[in-house]
């Protein structure tokens, strides 16, 4: 099926759903770039730079599945101010450390990924054509955070400390943001265009346990939307910070767009 | 031919846009099978960065003659591959060299996600004698 060939309400829920998802791989790889340089190895570094380009793929395919739904993909990536952004807010500033780096690809990108294989068994055609090709990708990033998670939690209790206290602040922020449990996710999973969204965050826990356990943390059963939740822009209020943003849209480059 | 570059193995250096220097002239007139011509034409656009055409690195998903018309179902190896817009130009370049092609529409496809398996035999000797395991 394609965007218009659901009902208004599904087709408006969708749209919001892959505007989040987008904008959160923008910002995510936004995050990764910051660390190019001064991971704890080059070669971790170099990682960070092919995970970017990797988010960024994956924001470019989202964006132009907006097309489907009446939207300039171009005036989407390039003209929205911050305050209409909506990725998750644990991508609003730079992560703090390499441990948020870690925390941030098995966290962030890997809920992510499950939100997008949620698709994949749903009715939208257009994502069901281009996710196995990100999720393929996303292996890579998989297996890279899981071997950073592993060999912190068996290191130092500093850094223990550290990746427990990351994995806390982004958790439940992308579980809300992006495998939210609110009415539209319903709505959603009722057209068939998604899984079920408790089904996901249960899948989410079992991917989760062995890492977190290792660091003595128990995922959340349940978390509920937080109080300053903003249903239009599937996040809490705040923005991403405007430095960010500028990267982004590349407003620094307007004269020399090829797109 | 383009100036070649010191050091470099002759089908690395004189590998210019999509090999456009190593393209061959278009034919005069249509041919008898329309598809296998586009078929031909796009074994002889090369990947950007390496000396290997965009048919053996497996990116042409499908290709339909209508007319003068071509359309061209193609992939790339990565989702954020950097040279989307290069290889795109070279295809169509190389397609609207021919007379009896009036226009060209490319389809970008992901489905099949593109891996290394859709590498022909040719394009992995290809990459092997520039260096590159496949």
């Amino acid at each position: 099926m394609n965007a218009r060939d659901f009902s208004p309400e599904v087709r408006e829920a969708l749209q919001r759903l892959i505007l989040s998802l987008a904008d959160t791989k923008r910002l995510l790889g936004i995050r990764y770039s910051d660390w190019l340089l001064g991971a704890p190895s080059i070669e971790s570094g170099i990682a960070t730079a092919s995970m970017s380009q990797d988010e960024w793929g994956h924001a470019r395919l989202l964006y132009a599945m907006l097309k489907d739904f009446g939207v300039d993909p171009v005036e989407v990536e390039h003209s929205r101010p911050p305050a209409e952004y909506c990725s998750a807010s644990c991508l609003d500033e730079p992560f703090a450390d390499w441990a948020a780096v870690v925390a941030g690809i098995v966290v962030v990108d890997g809920t992510l990924s499950l939100a997008l294989e949620g698709f994949a068994s749903g009715t939208y055609d257009a994502a069901r054509r281009r996710i196995p090709k990100m999720l393929a990708e996303e292996a890579f990033h998989r297996d890279f955070g899981q071997a950073w998670m592993r060999r912190i939690s068996e290191g130092s209790e500093e850094g223990r400390q550290l990746l427990a206290a990351a994995v806390e602040s982004m958790l439940s922020d992308v579980v809300t943001c992006l495998l939210p449990g609110d009415d539209e996710a319903e709505l959603l999973a009722g057209a068939g265009v998604t899984g079920q969204p408790g089904d996901a965050r249960a899948r989410l826990a079992r991917r989760l346990a062995e890492p977190l356990a290792a660091l003595g943390m128990v995922p959340a059963a349940d978390l509920p939307l937080p109080g300053d939740w903003v249903a239009s822009r599937r996040r809490p209020t705040g923005e991403p910070a405007a430095d960010a943003v500028e990267r982004a849209r590349g407003d620094r480059n307007r004269a020399l767009f090829v797109e | 031919m383009a100036e070649l570059s010191a050091g470099l193995p002759l089908h690395v250096a004189s590998h210019m846009s999509g090999g456009r220097d190593l393209w061959s002239e278009p034919m005069p007139e249509r041919p008898d099978d329309p598809e296998a011509a586009v078929w031909r034409a796009l074994g002889e656009v090369l990947d950007p960065e390496l000396p290997v055409s965009v048919t053996d690195l497996g990116l042409i998903y499908g290709v339909r003659v209508d007319g003068e018309r071509v359309q061209v179902r193609l992939t790339f190896t990565a989702t954020a591959c950097p040279c989307m817009e290069f290889i795109e130009e070279d295809v169509r370049d190389r397609l609207l060299a021919e007379p009896w092609i009036a226009a060209v529409e490319i389809e970008q496809v992901w489905d099949p996600p593109w891996t290394s398996e859709r590498i022909s035999p040719a394009g992995r000797r290809a990459l092997r004698g520039a260096g590159v395991s496949a």
